[in-house]
């Protein structure tokens, strides 16, 4: 309880000496939503042209990248600033999280809360619901019950790689590479269903990079396109399982870059 | 001129020294390559030929924007706001260049060393692995090249804008969000300007936007032949003309209402 007592306890004082900067708040806001407005509007243009993408119809694209938005929209709230990491390593902030009476990793994720991403959550909401009623869905409890479930477990996914990305700073010293080199697998996943693309992507995305675990999976179950004839049918009800075990293979690799941590000195 | 390419050539060795994460961006592009080409792949089976373009012709189109994606963007409005903010700027208008002129040769040095570190690997890596074909002819060649240089030309003077702006307001995020946005959605480097609909396409091809990746990637993959490249180049020219113009007017009053800061 004193753990998260404490997380708010830092997010309370983040928030506060943020909102200093009113006028960067709005436009912040303004800025992701119209980025989102212009990614969207493309893929609209494209898909109507050519009437559907694969058996993709916009509003399943659009649930589809909706869907992700959601999942992430939690992950960049609260948690964005684990990218950071190197950066502490290397000033040694991180010494200071060491010094204090209290767990390091509560105190690096309670160290900011990216407060603009509330828009991200406000569009992510409104194409969902956009998408529910223009292909007519009605779900049931069962089904409203895996929404919640895949949003939360898309958080817990995309936190858990780059808090395993980031910790890769712990023994290489920097991590910025890696998040280069994944950003283009996130985005491809985030706007198009990965079945359109190649197997060797579709088994990276599903595998050592799961990112297909946080829109296209669900999405599948939620939009009745999982296709019971095939042997992978069961991958896409995974996304909380796979949510499990990568918060176990995060905890623990923490845990094994705490104990051999030595400081960047100075 | 002399002294233009000197400021140029410092500002390149400058980038060639700092740049770790272009490097890296080298390796990201291909998977971009990779996936744009199988959405329009994909598209494509469900309407071959569309809007009289092959595949073919629309996968190098994809591509080959991949490979140029990072060109245009040089940012001289962040360096313009940075000096703003800081104070230095006094610095820059002792240099015995124009500023405008200045601004441009550090563009030019930044967009010179993407072209050699970036755009040409990236286009061997699209060529050998993801279908990008060869310009049909070596004059097709030629018009590209100077359509990329002359799309490069006006987009920088609408970032020289943004700076201009940024120098009185003392704020560049916001509006620089709003010109990424834009230029984004009408340059047609994700979706070629062709497919967009009724008053969206008309509006896409008065803006200024289209010159840095529709223009030169209409006449390389030759969706733009004859006559038309001829018309699209004048364009590009008329833009040009138009936007050195006001970057200039603007440029004189900016700089007697700079106000300097710190001290």
């Amino acid at each position: 309880m004193h753990v998260i007592q404490l997380y708010f306890r830092l997010i309370q004082i983040s928030l506060l000496s943020r909102m200093q900067y009113r006028a960067n708040f709005i436009a912040g806001i303004l800025g992701l939503i119209v980025w989102n407005v212009i990614n969207l509007g493309l893929i609209g243009i494209m898909v109507t042209q050519f009437t559907s993408l694969k058996d993709w119809t916009l509003w399943e694209l659009v649930f589809l990248y909706c869907l992700w938005i959601l999942g992430h929209s939690l992950y960049s709230l609260f948690f964005s600033h684990t990218r950071q990491l190197e950066n502490y390593l290397i000033e040694g902030t991180f010494d200071q999280f060491l010094l204090r009476p209290a767990s390091p990793l509560i105190q690096l994720l309670g160290r900011e809360l990216e407060y603009i991403e509330i828009a991200d959550m406000f569009i992510g909401l409104t194409g969902i619901s956009l998408a529910y009623a223009q292909l007519g869905l009605h779900w049931d409890v069962w089904k409203w019950s895996f929404f919640i479930i895949a949003i939360i477990s898309g958080t817990i996914i995309v936190l858990a790689i780059n808090l395993l990305i980031a910790c890769s700073a712990f023994w290489t010293g920097r991590s910025r590479g890696t998040f280069i080199i994944v950003s283009p697998f996130y985005s491809l996943v985030h706007q198009y269903p990965v079945d359109i693309f190649g197997n060797a992507f579709r088994i990276i995305v599903s595998s050592l990079l799961p990112v297909a675990f946080m829109n296209y999976y669900p999405a599948l179950v939620l939009l009745d396109k999982v296709d019971h004839a095939s042997s992978g049918w069961w991958l896409s009800y995974m996304s909380p399982v796979v949510a499990l075990i990568l918060l176990g293979i995060v905890s623990g690799v923490w845990r094994l870059a705490l104990r051999q941590y030595t400081s960047s000195g100075s | 001129m002399k002294l233009f390419w000197a400021f140029a050539r410092q500002h390149f060795h400058a980038t060639a020294l700092y740049r770790v994460d272009f490097w890296l961006r080298v390796a990201s592009t291909p998977i971009l390559m990779y996936g744009t080409r199988w959405v329009w792949i994909t598209l494509y089976t469900q309407r071959p030929g569309a809007f009289g373009v092959s595949l073919q012709q629309m996968v190098t189109y994809a591509v080959l924007s991949m490979a140029i994606e990072n060109l245009f963007y040089t940012g001289p409005q962040y360096y313009m706001a940075q000096q703003a903010r800081s104070g230095a700027i006094d610095a820059d208008l002792l240099k015995p260049l124009d500023f405008h002129f200045h601004m441009l040769a550090r563009s030019t040095g930044e967009m010179l060393f993407r072209i050699i570190v970036i755009a040409l690997p990236a286009m061997l890596v699209g060529y050998f692995l993801f279908d990008l074909q060869l310009p049909a002819t070596l004059q097709t060649g030629f018009l590209f090249v100077v359509a990329i240089l002359l799309g490069y030309l006006v987009n920088f003077h609408l970032e020289f804008l943004l700076g201009s702006v940024a120098l009185v307001t003392l704020e560049i995020h916001s509006i620089d969000w709003a010109f990424h946005a834009t230029a984004r959605f009408f340059s047609g480097q994700f979706v070629p300007l062709w497919l967009f609909p009724g008053v969206l396409g008309l509006l896409a091809n008065i803006l200024p936007f289209r010159s840095t990746f529709s223009t030169p990637l209409s006449i390389y993959t030759g969706v733009v032949t004859g006559g038309a490249v001829t018309e699209a180049i004048g364009f590009q020219m008329l833009w040009l003309i138009l936007l050195f113009i006001i970057s200039r007017w603007l440029w004189e009053r900016v700089q007697a209402r700079i106000v300097l800061q710190g001290g």
